[in-house]
């Protein structure tokens, strides 16, 4: 039997890690618009992207100036466009794994090139510019490595939340069936052996939900951090919370695999093993609020569209 | 003679008042972006904007800026999201300009064309309307601003799968001084 449980356990993980896998490995597509500085896009613009090594890929925009470049994989890129006697600046380009980053082009005279910077607002004379209003470089220049890092971040932390919601299944179906491992008899007594399926099967639940929950946690925790940020609001409690699930996704089947043990040499659960019930409720508590507090405050309004 | 002479006097310097400039300088401003979403009614506040308007030969124009990530909804992961979405650290700033004509600015509702960059695009608008109220000096400007995530070509970000509404307005309450 506890090679038949072995083998349910390593199914279950097997399944959660090809689950992951599938969410993390994607490609890329790169996309924007070639514009002129006065916005106008340029219709059929060849656009090139330069990989740090290998052949460079080059598209052309539509009519109304949009480009895309599907298919790539993560890395450093330089990315240029010309057309209609205009041409842009090489732009460092830095692709990550989130599936859709977005560059726009800004395309002018090549006499204008040195001194053009992306995004540079066109101004009339007597204008007041941004130096005018007192903001530093720093403030009004763009970081294309921050943003990057901010694409990276967000696809980690959406495959974190889809994990995450996930792991609700087989958390309650866990719980649910926890009780049942002990399921009364027909006479309406406490049956004091437990029935193998019923323990199987809640084991299995358990171990799912534990594989599925640590996939969910690495999303998390290797989820590049940017810098400068002080955290503040419901995100404080989501990752305090984790100080409590997080050591009882460790104990819970710890504790379980010790009662499973007890339970299967004819015993009652007894010492440590026998808070395992207990252990796991807090825990799923504590994650539950942990997923309620990061939606905070929640107000329902589905009836909007 | 005298007369043609005394015109002289009392015109020329009408004539070069009207064409002196105006500076107008924002001392104080509010500005939020609401985010709709069924589980969520999110604004996310700046008051870091700044601005300078120039009033010359009967023409204003404006230019107000404000940092993307200056807007605050109350959550830090929600506002990187938001950075992360709108391109905010490729391109920093919210950029508003606006001209009218000098004549417009002193009506209690002003109706005005605006020019606004963010996330990498330039999005105009036409005939917005604003409430002034004016005391000495001081000016207060109150108005919303339509914006949507399409204007700015913003993929709409979403939580637990379901997109926010594409309509972000954004609301504007300054208080401008002539210098």
């Amino acid at each position: 039997m506890k090679l038949k449980v072995a083998w349910l356990v390593l199914l279950s993980l097997m399944i959660v890690l090809l689950f992951s896998l599938s969410l993390a490995a994607q490609t890329a597509t790169l996309s924007g618009t070639a514009t002129d500085a006065k916005g106008k896009p340029i219709a059929n613009a060849a656009v090139t992207l330069k990989p740090a090594t290998g052949a460079p890929i080059e598209v052309h925009a539509d009519a109304d100036g949009n480009y895309r470049i599907p298919d790539l994989a993560p890395g450093e890129y330089t990315l240029s466009a010309s057309g209609e006697g205009l041409s842009s600046k090489a732009i460092k380009v830095t692709v990550t794994t989130a599936p859709r980053q977005t560059v726009d082009v800004l395309l002018v005279p090549e006499q204008e090139l040195p001194s053009a910077p992306q995004a540079a607002p066109s101004s009339a004379p007597a204008s007041p510019s941004l130096q005018d209003l007192g903001f530093s470089s720093e403030q009004t220049q763009g970081n294309a490595q921050l943003q990057a890092t901010l694409a990276k971040r967000t696809h980690m932390l959406k495959t974190h939340q889809k994990l995450g919601l996930i792991t609700v299944i087989p958390m309650a179906a866990t719980l649910i069936t926890g009780p049942q491992a002990k399921a009364k008899g027909r006479n309406g007594g406490t049956i004091k052996e437990p029935t193998t399926a019923n323990l199987d099967f809640h084991a299995a639940l358990g171990g799912a939900t534990t594989a599925l929950y640590f996939s969910a946690a690495y999303f998390a925790i290797r989820a590049p951090r940017v810098p400068d940020t002080k955290k503040h609001g419901g995100i404080r409690w989501h990752e305090a919370l984790a100080f409590v699930h997080g050591p009882g996704m460790i104990l819970t089947p710890i504790l379980g695999a010790m009662a499973y043990n007890q339970e299967n040499n004819g015993e009652k659960a007894h010492g440590i093993a026998a808070q395992h019930g207990t252990v796991a409720y807090v825990t799923a508590i504590a994650y539950g609020t942990s997923i309620v507090a990061v939606s905070w405050p929640i107000h329902w309004k589905f009836w909007e569209k | 003679m005298n007369r043609a002479v005394l015109m002289g006097v009392l015109l020329v310097p009408a004539a070069l008042a009207a064409q002196t400039d105006t500076q107008w300088v924002l001392d104080q401003s509010t500005l939020s972006y609401h985010m709709s979403h069924p589980m969520h009614q999110v604004d996310g506040v700046s008051h870091a904007a700044k601005g300078k308007g120039t009033c010359h030969a009967g023409q204003c124009s404006f230019l107000i800026a404000a940092p993307v990530k200056s807007f605050d909804s109350g959550d830090t992961n929600r506002d990187l999201h938001m950075l992360e979405t709108t391109r905010g650290a490729q391109f920093p700033m919210v950029v508003v300009r606006t001209s009218f004509s000098e004549g417009a600015s002193t009506a209690a509702t002003i109706d005005v064309d605006l020019e606004i960059e963010f996330a990498g695009q330039t999005a105009h608008y036409a005939h917005v309307p604003f409430q002034r109220t004016a005391q000495g000096n001081e000016v207060s400007i109150s108005g919303t601003i339509p914006a949507t995530c399409s204007d700015f070509k913003i993929d709409r970000p979403s939580f637990l799968t379901v997109p926010i509404k594409n309509e972000i307005p954004v609301k504007v309450a300054m208080s401008w001084h002539k210098m």
